[in-house]
């Protein structure tokens, strides 16, 4: 195989004047066709093998990005669903009722997920104030297939020990099989629920698919992701 | 006693006075003279081991004589003096660019216990390897006696294997020029002078010990103008010789190593095929130097066919020998081949066109010696200085340049890396001094790493950790298990800005939630060279260093290259 100038540049991580330079001081395996230098892969191979220079001929930094990272919001939302009238007067009870709602649970899970929820809770309240609160294992879930967010509106608003002291009412489960997902959708939700406008319209009880509209709007509208 | 004492102090400090330059000449001449010494050791008693043994040679059952040959001395090399086999040539190369030049002192005598009992009992091999090892080492522990630092100590090796080369010769010239090509790989001017010196003092002890047995009569040679041509050619057949004969040694060696025989049992079958080849031609027993001598002088008998066997017979010995379990060089096998090389190509020459004018049977020879030298080593000068002083044939130099460089390069271009240098090559040893490779092995991980970092828990609290962050100056912060203080992962702020930017994650998530647990780690016993490797392959500008699962300390590229310039300007400079 033939390279340019500009391919092996891109190879060994320098710009194409540095590969001319080396011609021209007669560092490289070079030919010229034409009035171009082209490099044969093999002679390449040879030259870095004889240098002890590793050299991936192959490209260098696609696989950079993980795939799961990109799972949108309001995708995430469709996978959990949206639940009302939750009965409970307090964190452990309405959690365990929000939970045995929650279809998408596998539910030889439930009971262990509550007990990961509770002691999430003790260690630190995910009450964020305005009435809302951020339910969410330390542990990610590797029995989930794809991550999933719950919305679930309180019967009773219930002291969940939230930074601003106000009774919460609406949950916002955040359920992942992989780390870098959870702190994709954290982001993503903790950046919706700072608009105002927002959270007046969640205190609202708003209809399923009104919620839904709001949120790919508001999520596009989301700098990071 | 205290007299000694006090007289050893004396000279001591008056030698620590003077000046460096004057200091490593005096020390380099006693080398010299002492790596002569063991030289003519060596040369006088092979000499009388070969008469001792000659009214035996016409039994049949002498082919067994080199196998007790090898079986003794690879149980002298592995039960007495315990050190490993081989020629020792590249071990010397190696503890040059490496270690300084060090060496241990029983390795001064070890080797040429070895092969005089290898090539005494007739094995195909060469005394001068074995008194390289032994001059390189006298070299090196002189030095340590004096106390002196690595780039004299060096300086002294290369010194003991001039002396060495020089006296078995009685080759000045070639004994520096070997000392400098091959075992050192630097002409610096504070090398030249103390090696040239050693060289002179090797020979002058040789000269003086064994006056009349100059090892090869000086002949006269009449070159003309028309074997231009013909050594043109006899350059390229000793080129690919040359390249068959290293293969030949290596394969011969791998296959020993693999079969299943005991190393005892290698030695003995390896000694007695040699025997038995030997019984059908003399000439591939010992060293060969009478035969090489009878060769220059144009008194050789055998014919032309049978030369060109015994071209490949002496090959084939050499590795039964030096594979399998005999102690030696290759210097002398070398000469041996290139002279049957040699006059193999002109007996074909002179049947091929009989009205040519070419020279004399000995001239091509000679001009074989050089082809196989220069080849085999990849060392142009030392096939052209050593084939002129041993030969004295100095009407011959301009065909003895042109076989040389032609040889060496076409041996270069088809078996890049030489005899001596393949093996360290292999085994990633192979320092030059002032290279890459080199400063970077002198570099250990604990010079390069930064430590200091401030470590945080796995169950701190954002925000908490934020706090931190803004009091901080790191951008890596390595988290750790609470109690037992175990290595988790590490926080890049790089990686987590867009979270650390958000106030809503404060108070959501824990260190161990926004880790980074997947990065590579390095370990302190992990080289430059691995963890710089490491480093380009996954696109890292720092790399967490981890030992027994603790936290130890990062690498950075910045370091490195910091470190990289101080360490080139110290090596470079002389």
């Amino acid at each position: 195989m033939e390279l340019s100038v500009f391919d092996l540049s891109k190879y060994l991580g320098v710009v194409p004047g540095t590969i001319e330079r080396w011609v021209r001081q007669g560092k490289l395996p070079v030919f010229k066709k034409g009035t171009n230098y082209k490099f044969h892969t093999k002679e390449l191979e040879k030259w870095a093998a004889k240098h002890n220079i590793s050299l991936k001929l192959s490209d260098k930094g696609t696989q950079g990005k993980q795939g799961g990272s990109t799972i949108s919001l309001s995708s995430a939302l469709k996978n959990g669903g949206i639940y009302f009238d939750i009965p409970g007067n307090d964190v452990n009870t309405v959690l365990k009722s929000s939970i045995e709602r929650i279809s998408k649970i596998p539910a030889d899970f439930k009971a262990d997920l509550l007990d990961r929820l509770i002691e999430r809770e003790r260690a630190l309240s995910t009450g964020i104030g305005n009435g809302i609160a951020i339910p969410h294992p330390r542990e990610q879930l590797g029995y989930l297939n794809a991550p999933l967010v719950a919305v679930c509106f309180l019967d009773n608003p219930v002291d969940f020990h939230a930074l601003d002291n106000q009774p919460v009412s609406i949950l916002f489960f955040l359920l992942c099989p992989v780390l870098k997902m959870h702190l994709h959708l954290l982001s993503a939700l903790s950046f919706c629920l700072r608009d105002h406008q927002f959270t007046s319209f969640l205190k609202s009880r708003p209809r399923p698919d009104d919620l839904m509209g709001k949120i790919e709007v508001l999520q596009n509208a989301d700098p990071i992701s | 006693m205290w007299m000694i004492k006090n007289w050893y102090k004396t000279i001591y400090h008056k030698l620590f006075h003077l000046d460096d330059r004057l200091l490593l000449i005096i020390a380099g001449s006693i080398t010299g003279v002492f790596s002569g010494l063991a030289a003519v050791a060596l040369r006088l008693s092979l000499e009388s081991a070969l008469e001792w043994l000659q009214p035996f040679h016409h039994y049949w059952w002498a082919f067994v004589f080199p196998g007790l040959g090898a079986l003794l001395s690879s149980f002298y090399l592995e039960k007495i003096a315990r050190e490993g086999a081989g020629h020792g040539v590249p071990e010397v190369i190696y503890s040059v660019s490496r270690y300084g030049g060090l060496l241990r002192f029983r390795s001064s005598y070890s080797r040429l216990v070895s092969s005089l009992l290898t090539i005494g009992s007739g094995g195909s091999a060469g005394p001068e390897a074995p008194v390289v090892m032994s001059g390189s080492s006298i070299g090196s522990n002189i030095a340590k006696l004096l106390g002196l630092n690595d780039r004299q100590r060096i300086t002294l090796v290369g010194c003991g294997t001039a002396g060495a080369i020089a006296s078995i010769f009685n080759a000045p010239i070639a004994g520096l020029v070997f000392s400098i090509e091959v075992i050192l790989g630097e002409w610096k001017f504070v090398n030249i002078i103390p090696i040239a010196i050693a060289a002179v003092a090797g020979t002058e002890i040789s000269q003086a010990i064994i006056p009349e047995q100059v090892i090869f009569n000086h002949q006269m040679f009449q070159v003309g103008f028309f074997d231009i041509l013909p050594s043109l050619c006899l350059a390229m057949v000793t080129a690919l010789i040359s390249v068959l004969f290293t293969k030949v040694l290596r394969q011969a060696g791998k296959i020993a190593k693999n079969s299943f025989f005991s190393l005892w049992v290698r030695a003995v079958i390896g000694g007695c095929v040699v025997g038995i080849t030997g019984m059908f031609m003399p000439v591939v027993l010992g060293e060969g130097y009478h035969f090489i001598q009878s060769m220059i002088s144009g008194t050789f008998s055998m014919g032309g066919f049978l030369v060109f066997l015994a071209v490949f017979a002496k090959i084939f010995a050499t590795a039964m020998t030096l594979g399998w379990g005999g102690s030696g060089g290759i210097f002398a096998p070398c000469l041996v081949i290139g002279s049957l090389a040699g006059i193999a190509f002109h007996s074909a020459l002179l049947s091929l066109f009989p009205s040519v004018g070419c020279a004399s049977q000995g001239a091509y020879a000679m001009l074989g010696m050089t082809g196989i030298i220069s080849g085999v080593m990849q060392a142009p000068l030392t096939g052209i200085f050593l084939i002129v002083e041993i030969t004295g044939g100095y009407e011959t130099i301009l065909p003895l340049i042109v076989v040389s460089s032609i040889s060496s390069t076409m041996s270069h271009y088809i078996e890049p890396a030489s005899f001596y240098f393949k093996e360290l090559i292999e085994r990633g040893q192979f320092l030059r001094p002032g290279t890459d490779a080199r400063i970077l092995s002198d570099l250990n991980i604990s010079e390069i790493i930064e430590t200091g970092f401030i470590k945080v828990s796995e169950n701190m609290v954002f925000r908490e950790f934020i706090e931190l962050l803004k009091n901080s100056t790191q951008n890596f912060f390595p988290v750790i298990e609470d109690h037992t203080g175990e290595y988790k992962g590490i926080i890049q702020i790089s990686s987590i800005r867009k979270y650390a930017l958000d106030p809503g994650m404060y108070n959501m998530v824990f260190l161990n939630q926004i880790m980074d647990t997947e990065v590579i780690t390095a370990s302190l016993e992990n080289d430059l060279q691995e963890v710089l490797d490491m480093m380009d392959i996954n696109n890292m500008d720092s790399i967490p260093v981890v030992e027994n699962d603790r936290f130890v300390g990062m690498i950075s590229k910045t370091r490195i290259l910091d470190l990289y310039r101080r360490e080139l300007i110290m090596q470079t400079s002389v």
